[in-house]
């Protein structure tokens, strides 16, 4: 042997020990924060719901099914499923839960989606929310898509990076902008009050204001899937079939609007998957009258019902994965149709005024129409924050001023509730986005673990947050024995962070992966030839180039983390651990004020540092969800 | 110094095949071809050597060095794509100088001196400071060919990488290849699926077809002597007819195809697998099914032996020679002619030398 080679042996070996070593100590270290926040606890919460009295059974569920409450005129089918006769009626009556009703504010009638029902049960009537939720989203998102895909106009490309706001405006903040907004003492009674009317929206038809919320949130959703599926398109295709004879909306039908479907179907399952789960919104404007199941597991869990709250958990969870996994594959299947983005050709929207026709005043109107729906909320959250019983007033935040300075101990402080969020924040970005770039590199890798690896990952976002904080309280903060005199046990700020930590990592994931897949191999490869390690060639060329998209994943995480509410309400029974989103809550009470003006101060707080990290990384306007 | 050596070398994909038990041996500082269609294998096996790929059976050697298992990294080998893959978040320099954080340059400079030497060798010196985006596809390609030569690696790897430029400046950039690998004298591979250019620049070239390799030869002994019916079609272009021995003789054979006997003389390939054996007459007997191949070149009006009747379909003027399309008994014949053929027949004939049995079926 030369030298040469016993050199090369020995580097080699050094190499490969720290290249090996150096990704299976991240993946490991990202495996134990999983298995010890997520899947230990969570599997705690849901081994309840398969025990009765200490012996391993499925009566729980057998109890669900045919119980009435949960599933209405179905659990008759569920509870004796041989008797094919009664089932067409059960069914009929099931399906009649459903409906349209004419409903009146004011001297306007209009119709409405009916109010639950004892013949739709509970599952019934979330999914029948989450439908029209879905079908209001998709309806408000897609003239959007149309506006920003074929018109340009000043400010286009901000609007559409805008889009993506909603997003990571924390739900309690949305609930409370609709509070203010359509309550009994919000911002549309005081208009409406100044010409003598006096009816509150929320009041008559608080499903209405629901499903408007919902869409809030995911007709932006929709509307960015399909832009960028639209803008995909090739125009060559569509001039291709118009010199074939196509008229022009023959070719939208033919050419468009085929390679549309993929991207709207997905961003609707998805809206879907969201809003089956939904929960502060529901809770916030509904309350129980419009409890959906992750609103009853959270009543289940704060009545202490722990064995209820996991069997719901169970089947909800077994829903909305069954939905994720459809989403997966249909969203694998859907990513082929989208061209090679072609050129994209935008008429002017209103190069002069004599080219207002028809299609640009319905365009207007309807971008009227979204700004009201979108800025209202908002809008009405700073304007009660501001007022008091329709004059102008800083009481509101002198309230908190007050509460800062002289609130009791067991009472949730303005301060350290901004302190806590912020912290916790930095903290979660500390977590979530190594771990999301660990998991982000593994399952971007070929080989068998891949889709295994995949589906584990997603899992964070289809598992009730409701569920995921009792597990943390009952298996992380009390404790869980190890074996031999160790303890586990993680209390206070930690737990908060590891769960903010979890439920962030996901969007890291989602936003480093696919740049990671799309850089180029032969880069890659180059690398490796050039005598680079895996590790190095992941520091030295993948990171660098995919760093935008680890930039806007942190802006998620942090976003994500700010706003967090489901986890956080059963973590942060202390008051020193409460966050923004939890004074909110706390301060919603018989006057809005107070806790408006705790919004207000959490929407610039999570504005402003969404905007810093967009500013940081220039780039949050072109990621995924 | 290196010879490389692949050893019975297997890849498999699951049911897939790419390569099939390829053995090939690269002397040391020779430039070596793979050539054949997209998707023969010839890429694949490129990536075996380089060590992306790692076989399912046989071994890969340089020199006395087994590197079946040693990882792209340890090997020492420079490889060059079809795509540039510079690193667009550096530099040029910084892209020639990458590989010199893993390995001292030789002969002891400096890396800053290392990097100036290899731009300087593809004349690209003084580009050290310019962003990879905003130079022109050759440029891109040769600071690509000094950032894979700069560590002074044992084997280099050309995955097509001509093929993204235009015709002119692959010619240009293809002798500057050519010479750089001559200056250094480094063992090179090269895969192209243009076999005009595998003849121009190879020492030697490997036909590859269907994960195999077809033939292993100088570019004119594969050009003269195709070992097998794909090598006469796929390297230059050629009359392939399929028939009959009628007749065996010491210096040849009839062959009998369509209606015509052509007489062949110019030697036998494909009697035995991997066998490009000339003159072997007495391997074939009568009624063997054959195929004769002739190149456009030798047919000519004036020769009055096998001679076939065109009915003429285009004709192209080529500079030196008309290239002539035509159809004999439904098959497409090509011929380079002197002159254009004034009506829509012309007859031609070979002579029996230069026409050769590329493939026996018996």
């Amino acid at each position: 042997m030369s030298d040469r080679s016993v050199d090369d042996a020995v580097r080699a070996r050094v190499r490969r020990f720290v290249d090996a070593h150096a990704l299976t100590v991240g993946v490991a270290g990202t495996a134990v924060v999983l298995l010890l926040v997520l899947y230990v606890p969570v599997g705690i919460v849901f081994a309840e719901a398969f025990s009765t009295d200490g012996v391993v059974s499925l009566s729980r569920f057998a109890d669900v099914f045919t119980d009435e409450f949960y599933f209405g005129d179905l659990a008759n089918v569920l509870a004796s499923p041989f008797a094919f006769g009664e089932h067409a009626v059960a069914i009929a009556g099931f399906l009649g839960g459903f409906g349209v009703r004419i409903a009146t504010l004011g001297p306007v009638s209009y119709p409405a989606p009916v109010l639950p029902t004892v013949q739709t049960g509970l599952f019934g009537f979330t999914a029948w929310q989450a439908l029209l939720s879905t079908a209001a989203s998709v309806v408000i998102g897609l003239p959007a898509a149309y506006v920003l895909a074929t018109f340009e106009f000043r400010g286009r490309k901000t609007l559409r990076s805008i889009t993506i706001l909603p997003f990571v405006l924390p739900g309690i903040l949305v609930a409370s902008g609709f509070y203010a907004a359509f309550g009994e003492s919000g911002l549309l009674n005081d208009v409406v009050g100044v010409v003598g009317l006096h009816q509150s929206l929320l009041e008559t038809d608080p499903l209405l204001v629901v499903i408007l919320a919902h869409a809030f949130y995911n007709a932006p959703l929709v509307a960015r899937v399909t832009t960028g599926a639209w803008e995909n398109v090739d125009v060559h295709m569509v001039e291709t079939a118009r010199s074939l004879g196509a008229s022009r909306r023959r070719a939208f039908r033919d050419v468009v609007v085929p390679q549309l479907l993929p991207a709207i179907a997905t961003s609707a399952l998805l809206t879907f998957i969201f809003t089956f789960m939904t929960f502060p919104i529901v809770l916030a404007l509904g309350g129980l009258q419009l409890a959906t199941v992750e609103v009853w597991v959270f009543n289940a869990a704060s009545n202490l019902e722990i064995p209820e709250a996991a069997t719901l958990a169970v089947i909800e969870t077994a829903i909305s994965l069954a939905l994720t996994y459809v989403y997966l594959r249909y969203e694998a299947g859907g990513t082929g149709l989208g061209g090679s983005g072609g050129t994209t050709d935008r008429e002017r929207f209103l190069p002069d005024l004599r080219a207002l026709d028809r299609k640009r005043v319905a365009v207007l109107a309807y971008g009227v129409l979204a700004a009201v729906l979108f800025l209202t909320p908002l809008v009405a959250l700073l304007a009660e924050s501001f007022t008091t019983g329709g004059r102008f007033t800083l009481d509101n935040y002198r309230f908190l001023l007050e509460r800062q300075r002289t609130g009791a101990s067991f009472q949730t402080r303005p301060l350290p509730a901004i302190r806590n969020s912020l912290a916790f924040a930095g903290g979660t970005l500390l977590v979530a986005v190594p771990m999301g770039v660990v998991v982000a590199v593994v399952s971007s890798r070929d080989g068998r673990g891949r889709t295994f690896v995949d589906a584990l990952s997603m899992l964070p976002v289809a598992v009730s947050g409701i569920v995921f904080g009792v597990g943390l309280l009952t298996g992380l903060v009390f404790g869980i024995d190890l074996p031999g005199p160790y303890r586990l046990q993680v209390t206070g700020p930690f737990a908060v962070v590891a769960a903010h930590a979890v439920a962030a990592y996901p969007f890291v994931v989602r936003n480093v992966k696919p740049q990671l897949a799309s850089v180029d191999r032969t880069l890659v490869e180059s690398a490796r030839a050039l005598g680079a390690t895996r590790v190095r060639t992941l520091l030295d060329v993948q990171l660098p180039l995919v760093w935008p998209g680890v930039l806007a994943g942190a802006a998620f995480a942090f976003a994500i983390s700010m706003g967090e509410f489901d986890s956080t309400v059963i973590l942060a029974s202390q008051s020193d651990t409460a966050t923004m989103p939890i004074a909110v809550e706390d301060y919603l009470g018989r006057t809005l004020g107070p806790a408006m003006a705790m919004g207000s101060v959490l929407l610039v707080v999570t504005a402003a540092s969404f905007v810093a990290v967009d500013r940081l990384g220039g780039y949050v306007g072109e990621i995924q969800r | 110094m290196t010879e490389l050596e692949l050893d019975h070398v297997t890849v498999t994909y699951g049911d897939t095949t790419a390569l099939d038990d390829v053995s090939l041996s690269v002397a040391d500082g020779e430039f070596f071809t793979l050539v054949g269609p997209s998707g023969c294998g010839k890429t694949t096996t490129l990536r075996t050597i380089a060590g992306f790929e790692t076989p399912t059976a046989g071994t890969v050697r340089f020199g006395d060095r087994d590197v079946t298992g040693t990882p792209p990294e340890d090997r020492g080998v420079g490889v060059v794509f079809q795509n540039y893959a510079l690193f667009p978040h550096m530099t040029v320099a910084e892209n020639v100088a990458y590989g010199l954080h893993f390995a001292d340059p030789p002969n002891g400079q400096s890396r800053d001196a290392r990097v100036e030497e290899l731009l300087a060798l593809v004349d690209m010196g003084g580009f050290g400071d310019r962003e990879p985006g905003s130079l022109s596809g050759g440029q891109q390609q040769r600071v690509a060919l000094a950032r894979a030569l700069a560590p002074g690696p044992d084997v280099l790897l050309l995955d097509e990488p001509m093929s993204a430029l235009d015709a002119r400046l692959r010619d240009d950039l293809r002798r500057q290849v050519k010479r750089v690998q001559r200056e250094l004298g480094i063992t090179t591979v090269y895969v192209t699926h243009d076999q005009e250019e595998a003849l121009a620049v190879s020492d030697r070239l490997a036909v590859v077809n269907g994960g195999r390799i077809e033939q292993v030869g100088r570019p004119e002994d594969v050009y003269r002597e195709p070992a097998s019916r794909f090598v006469a079609g796929f390297v230059g272009e050629n009359n392939l007819f399929d028939g009959t021995v009628a007749a065996v003789d010491p210096d040849g054979v009839v062959v009998h195809a369509s209606d015509t006997d052509f007489r062949v003389a110019g030697g036998v390939s494909g009697a035995e697998d991997g066998d490009s054996a000339t003159n072997a007459w007495d391997a074939l007997a009568v009624g063997d099914r054959v195929t004769v191949s002739v190149r456009p070149a030798a047919l000519d009006p004036a020769i009055s032996e096998n001679r076939i009747d065109l009915a003429v379909d285009q004709t192209a003027f080529l500079g030196e020679r008309i290239r002539v399309d035509g159809d004999w008994h439904g098959q497409h014949v090509v011929c380079h002619l002197a002159d254009r053929p004034e009506t829509d027949a012309v007859t031609v004939g070979f002579a029996p030398a230069d026409a050769r049995i590329v493939a026996v079926d018996d």
